[in-house]
């Protein structure tokens, strides 16, 4: 109960809000493809082969039923289907008509999913930085073990795509779509991946790169993907700097997306349970994933980004 | 309650003023420091949980504008000295009279009585209630007030240490009627008396002090009664031969026990003489030390214990005296011819005579009569008296000083004033006058001889100057053939320049000195025996000083165009401008250095009660207390605002 008189905040204070600028950074991104990143992505993409020796990957199969040379199974003839792929030895032995299915042979995509959204850029653009490493990491792997990759960067929308792509030759392309990535807009999975399903008809492993910060809740872009027969992959983006915010007394907080603002009287009771709220939301999310089997990958700004590709390649399902 | 300080209707302008401003401030909204998040969503559940406490804020809220009201009620409150009403109208008013007298410097209480007593006046000081109001005053020779009547403890403790010793006795009745006179028509008077208790009756010449419904309390200092004074101390010349001296002093031992001492005198700081006494408890003993000579000019008799007799009074340990400075008279005899007046004052070898006719006198001596110690007209009487002292032999006409009446056939000094230094050692009893004049002696002068027609032999002042004339011409008697004429005749002279054998050695302490400057002088410059200089007035003639303190003094006159007299030392003599004199002070009072201290004081037939009701450590003054209470009130609010246990 201080003489809180506002005296000294009306002068400390810097200006308007409507004037308030937005703080995010834009990330310089000429110095984080150099040399010894292409170093590391070579050296990552020699492990992967090694762990997954003997596995082609043209051995890769789709669970699409088509129009391969491996028989899969029988369904009934339905009017219009093709007469070639009746089974007449069947049709000899018991009498009804039934098509031969093959299993169809393809190379899978890899689809690289980036969230791009102001809150990726908060503070020192660390999350995004991080984001576009691993992006990069991840695609050159991709690329080296011959998939076709594709990358989307995203807010509340699809800001850019990168269209699929194949061949270690191509990671120069990506490097150039990550330079020119800049964050903006708010967080938006479900509408930005409903997009993304809409845009790209070839199924595939969709690993999605992002802090998960999203207003209308962060199950919706992931379920989009699930229920699109997408494989998703969550790489969740986690600064744990946000954990304890360096606030003390009375604050306008405002969120550097949406812009919405709250009024806080910050003690040590409310960093302490700010930081039981935020480690709770991490917990959800691995809940979320862990009994959807949804494989799920919490990546710490911190750690360095060749050891998370690592901890992916031991986790599963980016390689197979 | 009543408020001693500003008045209510003040302090609710101050407070609804001050009051409004803060709660402008709480109501303006508070600018919060702007701090953006990452995702806001997060802050929302602990938000939540704030909201549902969102009432408490606001009577937090509210309770804090209450509390800074509150602040500032007790502020203002304090700026009003509020006062219990009680405490008000029995707020004393004291007059503490601390005794500065000889007796105070004692050191048989450490370090000594008066510092003694002035730490008991400041603890009363400081015992003093919040409408208690009081006087310091400085009771020695004179009454000398230290401050204004005040409740402020620090003006008050201001005015004690300003307090300082002299070596004169107090002047009690005075500062009872002092006292008494301050405290006049005022409630709950008291006058606190601080000293060793030696203060005499407290009558003065308009009779006993009455001290009516005044409290009178008395604090008595000092224990011990062993003390050795000088209390007599003088000097003279010897009358026909001023080059030699005698020396009388007095030792009193005051106090219970034996004493033995060793008494030494010194002549311009070298030791004349020692010696050793053992006085009994009360005994005086008179020393007359005859037939010194030398050249000194200034003298000092110092008294020292001798093993383990104890002195616990130094201010009267020492005695200062100056002997008077032998010079010669410049003497003007106006004559046309006086062989016993010349052959008189030719004895004298201390006697510059120059001698001129009348006439001479009035063309050339009687602009600058001023320029001679004495003018003796021996049958001459100029129209003007002169500006100097003068003696008129056998006056005649308006000029003279004194009026000459008829004459006279076969007068005789049938009356004469034996007392009178003029007449000192000469027998005029027999004395045959053929015929003389009868003078008449104007209010003020002096008949010293008379016949039984009438006066002979007169002495008076006019203008400030010494005036004697003797009616009848010395030749026309038996006297100028007699040794009663060179006598009579030195010892006018010795009146004029006052070096007459009743020769005043030193003035005494708590006198007011009256010391002789000529006339014209309007100022002079007192150099004290510390050697401080003090400008001190002066009347009619004389420099005007109230002195305090032993030892020597020097005074100078600051203002030339003084009459130009004879500058014998003598502080009697008349000081000449631009020059100075010098002169000595003692304390020489037996009742003094008496220091026995008296256990009660007895005034107006009634003891003087005990000092009481000033206890120390209870201010009555409510608002340093409510100043603590806004200061406590503060700290606890900062400690709990800093911890976070009331936001």
């Amino acid at each position: 109960m201080g003489l809180r008189l506002g005296l000294l905040d009306l002068f400390q204070a810097g200006g308007p809000l409507s004037l308030r600028p937005a703080r995010t950074v834009k990330t310089q991104d000429d110095e984080l493809f150099d040399d010894e990143f292409q170093r590391k992505l070579d050296y990552l993409a020699l492990v992967s082969r090694k762990v997954f020796n003997g596995r082609m990957r043209a051995e890769r199969r789709t669970k699409k039923s088509g129009s391969g040379i491996e028989f899969a199974d029988h369904r009934d003839y339905q009017p219009g289907d093709d007469f070639r792929y009746l089974d007449w030895n069947v049709y000899q032995k018991f009498g009804r008509l039934l098509l031969r299915l093959y299993e169809e042979e393809e190379d899978l995509s890899v689809y690289l999913i980036i969230d791009a959204s102001g809150s990726m850029a908060f503070g020192e653009g660390n999350k995004l930085k991080y984001a576009k490493k691993v992006c990069a990491a991840l695609a050159y792997v991709g690329l080296a073990n011959l998939d076709r990759v594709g990358i989307v960067s995203t807010s509340d929308k699809v800001m850019d795509r990168m269209p699929e792509t194949r061949g270690k030759g191509r990671i120069f392309k990506v490097f150039r779509f990550m330079r020119e990535l800049e964050p903006a807009g708010i967080t938006d999975l479900g509408d930005a991946l409903k997009t993304f399903v809409a845009q790209h008809k070839r199924r595939g492993l969709a690993v999605l790169v992002s802090d998960l910060y999203d207003p209308a809740g962060f199950e919706k872009g992931i379920n989009v993907l699930r229920y699109n027969k997408f494989d998703p992959f969550v790489v969740h983006i986690v600064d744990k700097r946000e954990e304890k915010p360096k606030l003390a007394g009375d604050v306008l907080l405002y969120d550097c997306e949406t812009g919405d603002e709250r009024e806080v009287t910050v003690t040590a009771k409310v960093l302490e349970r700010f930081g039981h709220v935020y480690n709770e939301y991490l917990h959800e999310i691995e809940r979320f994933c862990t009994t959807r089997t949804v494989p799920y990958i919490q990546a710490d700004v911190s750690v360095p980004f060749d050891d998370l590709i690592l901890r992916i390649f031991r986790r599963g399902g980016f390689l197979r | 309650m009543i408020l001693a300080g500003i008045p209510f209707a003040t302090l609710a302008t101050i407070f609804g003023a001050v009051a409004a401003g803060m709660i402008a401030l709480y109501i303006l909204k508070l600018r919060r420091r702007v701090v953006a998040v990452p995702f806001s969503l997060l802050w929302q559940k602990i938000l939540r949980d704030k909201e549902a406490t969102s009432l408490f804020s606001k009577l937090k809220r509210l309770l804090s504008l209450l509390l800074q009201l509150a602040l500032l009620a007790l502020l203002v409150l304090a700026l009003g000295d509020p006062r219990a009403a009680a405490t008000l109208i029995k707020g004393r008013n004291v007059v503490v009279l601390v005794d500065a007298s000889a007796s105070m410097q004692a050191t048989d209480v450490a370090p000594n009585r008066l510092a003694v007593a002035k730490d008991e006046v400041k603890r009363l000081i400081r015992g003093m209630g919040g409408a208690d109001r009081m006087l310091i005053a400085q009771m020695d020779a004179a009454i000398t007030p230290m401050g204004p009547m005040s409740g402020d403890t620090s003006e008050l403790e201001r005015a004690v240490d300003s307090i300082k010793a002299t070596d004169a006795r107090a002047d009690f009745p005075r500062a009872l009627r002092f006292a008494t006179d301050s405290l006049r028509n005022i409630d709950n008077a008291e006058v606190v008396v601080v000293s060793d208790g030696n203060l005499g009756e407290a009558i003065d010449s308009a009779g006993p002090v009455h001290i009516g419904d005044v409290k009178l309390s008395y604090m008595p200092v000092g224990k011990a009664k062993d003390n050795v004074a000088i209390t007599q101390f003088s000097v003279r010349r010897y009358p026909l031969d001023k080059s030699r001296y005698e020396v009388m002093l007095e030792v009193e031992n005051t106090g219970p026990e034996p004493a033995d001492v060793e008494m030494s005198l010194l002549g311009d700081g070298t030791l004349v003489d020692l010696t050793k006494l053992r006085l009994k408890p009360g005994e005086r003993l008179p020393r007359f030390y005859a037939n010194l000579s030398g050249a000194s000019r200034t003298l000092e008799a110092k008294l020292a214990m001798i093993g383990d007799t104890k002195d616990y009074l130094p201010a009267d340990d020492h005695a200062y005296a100056l002997l008077p400075e032998r010079r010669r008279a410049k003497v003007l005899v106006v004559s046309t011819g006086n062989t016993y007046l010349e052959a008189a004052l030719l004895l004298d070898e201390y006697l510059e005579v120059l001698t001129a006719t009348p006439l001479e006198y009035a063309t050339k001596y009687a602009q600058k009569s001023n320029t001679f110690d004495a003018i003796v007209f021996d049958e001459a009487t100029p129209a003007e008296m002169p500006k100097t002292n003068a003696l008129y032999l056998d006056p005649r006409g308006p000029g003279s000083p004194f009026k000459v009446e008829n004459e006279i056939r076969e007068p005789g000094f049938d009356k004469i004033d034996r007392k009178h230094p003029i007449v000192r050692f000469t027998a005029l009893d027999q004395v045959n006058i053929a015929r003389g004049h009868k003078l008449k002696a104007e209010p003020g002068d002096k008949v010293i001889g008379a016949s039984e027609e009438g006066p002979i032999l007169v002495a008076g002042t006019r203008g400030g100057n010494k005036m004697v004339a003797l009616g009848f011409d010395v030749r026309d008697s038996d006297l100028a053939l007699r040794v009663a004429w060179p006598v009579l005749l030195l010892n006018i002279i010795n009146y004029f320049t006052d070096e007459d054998a009743s020769y005043l050695s030193s003035f005494r302490t708590g006198d007011v000195w009256r010391i002789p400057v000529g006339q014209g002088a309007t100022q002079a410059t007192l150099t004290m025996p510390g050697g401080a200089t003090q400008p001190v007035p002066v009347h009619e003639g004389r420099a005007v000083f109230l002195g305090q303190n032993a030892g020597f003094y020097e005074l100078s006159l600051a203002q030339p165009g003084a009459q130009p007299a004879a500058t014998t030392g003598n502080p009697t003599d008349v000081t000449q401008a631009g020059t100075s004199v010098r002169f000595a002070a003692n304390l020489l009072d037996d009742f003094e250095s008496t220091i026995g201290p008296q256990e009660k004081l007895m005034v107006d037939g009634k003891e003087a009660g005990t000092v009481s009701a000033f206890h120390v450590g209870v201010r009555r003054e409510i608002w340093i207390y409510l100043l603590f209470i806004a200061i406590a009130i503060t700290v606890l609010e900062w400690i709990t605002y800093h911890r976070r246990l009331t936001v």
